[in-house]
């Protein structure tokens, strides 16, 4: 149990000090703070805190990616994604047991530098504790069993039919325990979000998975879910404590504070940082998976090899992109809960010590979203075909520059006092000061993301000749493009409903502002109606059209219509931005819906120009993956920085006051050093750990070609 | 491999050189990374710190073309909705709430209103959001209050600090109920008198309202600061007299424990914690005992209250003056 040693520690402890403390008097004492060798504690924590989350990241996120190509290779009976799964899945036992070393580092410099802090937290926290202790050693467990029972659960031989029923009927009752859970039928009194994610990462999941399971091939895969689902649940268990340190309520069995610990944990800030991070920490693993590829192909000798890692690059860049379309609006949401949680800490985010490090945030997510395109773009050049849609590109290149500029624009400019003379006396610039506020920044996002859908289309049609009638493919098309028309036009039209009907009372606004409401309703309800006229299009084989029309007016009423409208929102009904950019949200998700379902049945089959020349790629595009995951990285140090930053002065925001030396916020600089000085340690090792898994397989390899010599010399 | 890993080891060094250029560039242009400073002087200066420190008003706040935020009404001049700054606006704004309540505002009086209750006279086409400063995470002191408004009357007025050092009837409430919220560790006045109403008035009485279980607690303000936060902490440490806990024992050993509400020739009245009056005849009495028995209020009000409800419902209770 060398990968339980590390977790075993922290137990350890974590009992020492949780029948120690008294929470509520943790709190109100003065707090105590140590130092170890002189350090600054706060920076030590920081160092350790940064580490521990990349590489949980990266041991979350690379057995999402795992899993998920063996779900592919299972299905589509192709050894190549197993044997991808099989290479990703060897590096994880190493981090493993780094992570869990990590994670003790971190939890004896906090209970140790920070003792007033941690009696507060593990006194709160003590049975959560527990139970995140006791999911590390099933995620240990099942980690142990995906990866060592990978051949020994290779086989297909299919189950007796009375086995299969078993499984599948399992299969069915926990997804129906998801299904009443999600509709509050069962489960104690939680918000809407957690049981969304709890009903889609852990119930479905493990649902689906014990319903698929007919041989052990599919017992292995069920074992990589269980595997994911405990990763996911101590991601849950410990952003409980991150979004209790924001935004605190109730309280331990033991009534410290009110209410149960349930109510603790599952604090307002909870899940929306949870959702945030599952998505991050895919795309994060997608683009480790990737920069290894890039390493793998840059040094390949053969053809074979670059093949093989130009695909592996591919792949894991697809399933960072999947990752990647959403998380800004998982960014947004959470962003919108901090700011309903404490107005003082959403205010500091945007609009305090933290705007200039957004404006960084955004240097770093445009560049995600321009490199991601470019690779696409790149991609391009290996599709016999494709060349028929290079056309496009600088169009869309010209979008998202023109996109990154605006969103990096500053309100007001850091101006020499003859410079603010120079533009008559002001601070902003009489034109580019519009580009500063959220009503632009709201409209360029969404922007880059329809571009970026845009590229993934014509990635896709590349080696496609003409598309495939719809009328001609049975009736799968004809229940799912209307399903997920259905879908589009539920979430527009249910938000729709809803301004229709919203008082501006309830945003405190006047009664005369209704219009303003009832404006963007009406633009959702059209919205619905080109929905409903893209679904009639594509079941009568005019696809192209259908797709051309939904995103042209998600597209107008989006980016044009919205972009300036929310100018006048903000001058007459400033309250109401909010919802405008809900609204904008709301059709971007409607319309990859609608546009993904049509596109899968509109080229279904349909016959290719040539075969994919996988290897054919430019060594710059490797750097492009590269690139991807050192900025992805860095991404996620600095949100880190600005998530917990903004508590202020603060431990537990409201409740227990950070009276150290260090109880102020650090400037852009120190964060670029210090993010910066984790990034680099996290990819060196990572380097490492990639190099240890190479002299592993190289011996395996060897070990098997001497096998294979001496069988063939006694078979002589 | 070793020349590919080179490269790619290279390569990261550039972005990350970059990343750290970028982030020294900012804070060479913006600054950052100071200790917030705390001001205690009531002057213009003082509260011009606060505003852009502490305080953290600038985060919602503009004045003119200073900062960036728009969430909150522009203090300076600025567009044609802020003709005018706040030192000249604050005239206007006291005049339309003389109109509206009947009494005589201040410009001084709207100002320390507009800190003190923020939602009582919002700004048109603004949200009720403003946070509660003098409660956390904030937590201004009344100086530091009263320093911003200095400020804010500097911009385009007259700082007013006689107004503030003697403050009109108006003002003088709401400056009670800052002080009130900072002596109390800086709890919010207002999220106590909702906590009061969740745990404490089923048993205590405010202004008239709740049950007489308990003592009432209208003009609890004059036994001081350290003795309300005694009584909740630790109830039976001084029982206020006539409110002392009695036990009695019936002839069939039955106890009945609460406060003697009614004791006559015959009959004794024993009201419980749950509120509910027990009679009991005094020819079934054994034994009545008092002297060393607990407050039949809840010696663990404390874990049911969080930190912050607690500062917050001793601001509360350090406002109760009896008027």
């Amino acid at each position: 149990m060398r990968w339980a040693k590390p977790g075993l520690l922290l137990l350890g402890a974590v009992i020492a000090v949780l029948f120690a403390v008294d929470p509520a008097q943790a709190a109100m004492e003065a707090s105590e703070y140590r130092q170890f060798l002189g350090i600054d504690s706060r920076r030590l924590v920081w160092f350790l805190a940064q580490m521990h989350l990349f590489f949980g990241a990266f041991v979350l996120g690379v057995p999402m990616f795992a899993v998920t190509v063996e779900l592919v290779g299972w299905r589509q009976k192709e050894a190549r994604y197993d044997k991808l799964a099989y290479e990703f899945t060897s590096l994880l036992s190493i981090a493993f047991a780094t992570t869990a070393a990590l994670g003790a580092l971190l939890a004896f410099a906090l209970f140790t530098l920070y003792p007033s802090f941690m009696g507060h937290m593990a006194g709160t926290f003590k049975d959560a504790m527990f139970v995140y202790a006791l999911l590390f050693l099933l995620e240990t467990a099942s980690l142990y069993l995906y990866y060592y029972g990978w051949n020994w659960l290779s086989g297909t031989e299919v189950f007796s039919r009375h086995t299969r029923y078993v499984f599948k009927a399992a299969g069915v009752a926990v997804i129906v325990f998801g299904i009443l859970l999600f509709f509050e039928a069962i489960g104690p009194e939680m918000r809407g979000d957690t049981r969304a994610f709890m009903t889609l990462l852990y119930a479905l999941p493990l649902g689906v998975g014990l319903f698929i399971i007919r041989d052990r091939k599919t017992i292995h895969i069920f074992i990589g879910i269980v595997l994911n689902v405990a990763g996911t649940a101590i991601l849950q268990m410990a952003n409980s404590w991150a979004g209790y340190m924001m935004s605190p309520k109730g309280v331990s069995e033991d009534g410290v504070l009110v209410g149960t610990l349930w109510e603790a944990v599952e604090n307002i800030l909870a899940t929306p940082i949870a959702i945030h991070r599952v998505l991050g920490n895919l795309a994060f693993g997608g683009l480790v998976a990737g920069a290894y590829a890039a390493v793998k192909f840059i040094g390949a000798k053969t053809a074979e090899d670059k093949a093989h890692y130009d695909w592996m690059g591919y792949i894991a860049n697809f399933v960072a992109i999947i990752a990647l379309i959403p998380l800004p609006f998982a960014g947004y949401y959470l962003g919108r809960e901090v700011y309903s949680t404490s107005a003082i800490m959403g205010n500091n985010m945007m609009g305090g010590d933290f705007s200039w490090t957004f404006i960084i945030q955004a240097m770093l997510v445009g560049s995600i979203f321009i490199i991601s395109n470019y690779y696409l773009w790149s991609g391009m050049t290996r599709i016999p075909g494709a060349e028929r849609y290079y056309k496009y590109i600088k169009y869309i290149l010209g979008a998202l520059v023109l996109s990154f500029a605006i969103w990096l624009t500053p309100h007001n400019l850091p101006l020499t006092s003859q410079e603010v003379g120079e533009m008559g006396g002001s601070q902003y610039h009489p034109t580019l000061k519009f580009m500063g506020l959220m009503p632009a920044k709201n409209a360029v996002v969404n922007l880059i993301i329809l571009s970026t859908f845009f590229s993934f289309l014509l990635y896709r049609r590349g080696n496609k000749s003409t598309v495939v009638p719809i009328t001609s493919q049975g009736r799968m098309p004809l229940i799912a493009i209307p399903l997920a028309g259905l879908a589009a036009t539920a979430v527009v039209g249910q938000y729709a409903w809803y301004l229709l009907e919203l008082d501006p009372a309830e945003l405190d606004l006047p009664a005369d502002r209704a219009h303003y409401f009832r404006t963007v309703g009406y633009l959702l309800l059209f919205n619905c109606a080109a929905a409903v006229v893209a679904v009639a299009l594509a079941l009568r084989n005019m696809g192209k059209l259908a797709q051309g029309l939904y995103l042209a007016v998600t597209a107008l009423s989006v980016v044009i219509f919205l972009g300036v409208y929310g100018f006048v929102v903000m001058e007459k009904a400033s309250p109401f931005l909010r919802n405008v950019a809900v609204s904008q949200f709301l059709q971007l998700i409607s319309c990859l819906i609608l546009v993904t379902a049509i596109d899968i049945f509109l080229f279904k089959g349909a016959k290719e120009i040539g075969t994919l020349r996988w290897g054919k790629m430019s060594v710059r595009s490797q750097f492009a993956l590269l690139a991807l995951t050192f900025v992805i990285t860095m991404n996620m140090g600095l949100m880190g920085f600005i998530r917990s930053g903004l508590r202020g002065d603060w431990h537990i925001f409201g409740i227990m006051r950070d009276t150290s030396e260090w109880s102020y916020t650090p400037s852009n600089a120190t964060m670029t050093e210090m993010v910066g000085l984790a990034v680099l340690v996290f990819l060196v090792m990572v380097g490492f750990m990639f190099w240890l898994g190479n002299v592993q397989s190289r011996r395996k390899a060897e070990a098997a070609s001497d096998d294979a010599a001496n069988q063939s010399g006694s078979a002589d | 491999m070793i020349k590919a890993v080179g490269f790619a080891f290279v390569f990261m060094l550039i972005v990350l050189g970059i990343f750290l250029w970028v982030g020294h560039s900012v804070t060479s242009m913006v600054g950052g990374g100071k200790k917030v400073v705390s001001a205690v002087e009531i002057t213009p200066e003082g509260g011009e710190t606060i505003f852009w420190g502490k305080g953290r008003c600038f985060t919602c706040h503009s004045v003119g073309g200073r900062g960036s935020a728009v969430r909150g009404p522009n203090q300076g001049v600025f567009g044609e909705k802020f003709q005018e700054p706040i030192g000249i606006r604050a005239e206007s704004r006291a005049r339309e709430r003389s109109e509206k309540t009947g009494e005589e505002y201040s410009a001084t009086d709207y100002l320390v209103e507009s800190l003190a209750v923020p939602g009582a006279y919002v700004v048109s086409g603004y949200k009720n959001e403003m946070a509660i400063v003098y409660a956390p995470p904030i937590s201004l002191n009344l100086k530091e209050v009263k320093a911003v408004i200095t400020y804010l009357q500097s911009q385009g007025g007259e700082p007013d600090t006689e107004a503030l050092e003697n403050p009109s009837e108006i003002s003088a409430k709401y400056i009670a109920r800052i002080q009130a919220a900072s002596d109390a560790g800086g709890g919010d006045p207002g999220a106590g008198a909702i906590v009061f109403e969740d745990n404490c008035m089923e048993c205590h009485v405010v202004k008239g309202e709740g049950d007489e279980v308990g003592p009432d607690l209208s003009a609890i303000s004059a036994k001081g600061l350290k003795f309300i936060a005694e009584s909740i902490l630790e109830p039976s440490k001084q029982i206020t007299e006539g409110f002392e806990t009695f036990e009695v024992i019936d002839l069939e050993g039955r106890k009945t424990t609460g406060l003697k509400t009614r004791d006559d020739a015959d009959e004794v009245d024993i009201t419980k914690a749950t509120g509910e009056v027990v009679t009991i005849a005094k020819a079934e009495i054994k034994e009545i005992n008092s002297g060393d028995l607990a407050s039949i209020m809840p010696n663990d009000l404390i874990e049911a209250l969080t930190v912050k409800d607690y500062q917050d419902v001793l601001s509360y209770m350090i406002m109760q003056k009896g008027e």
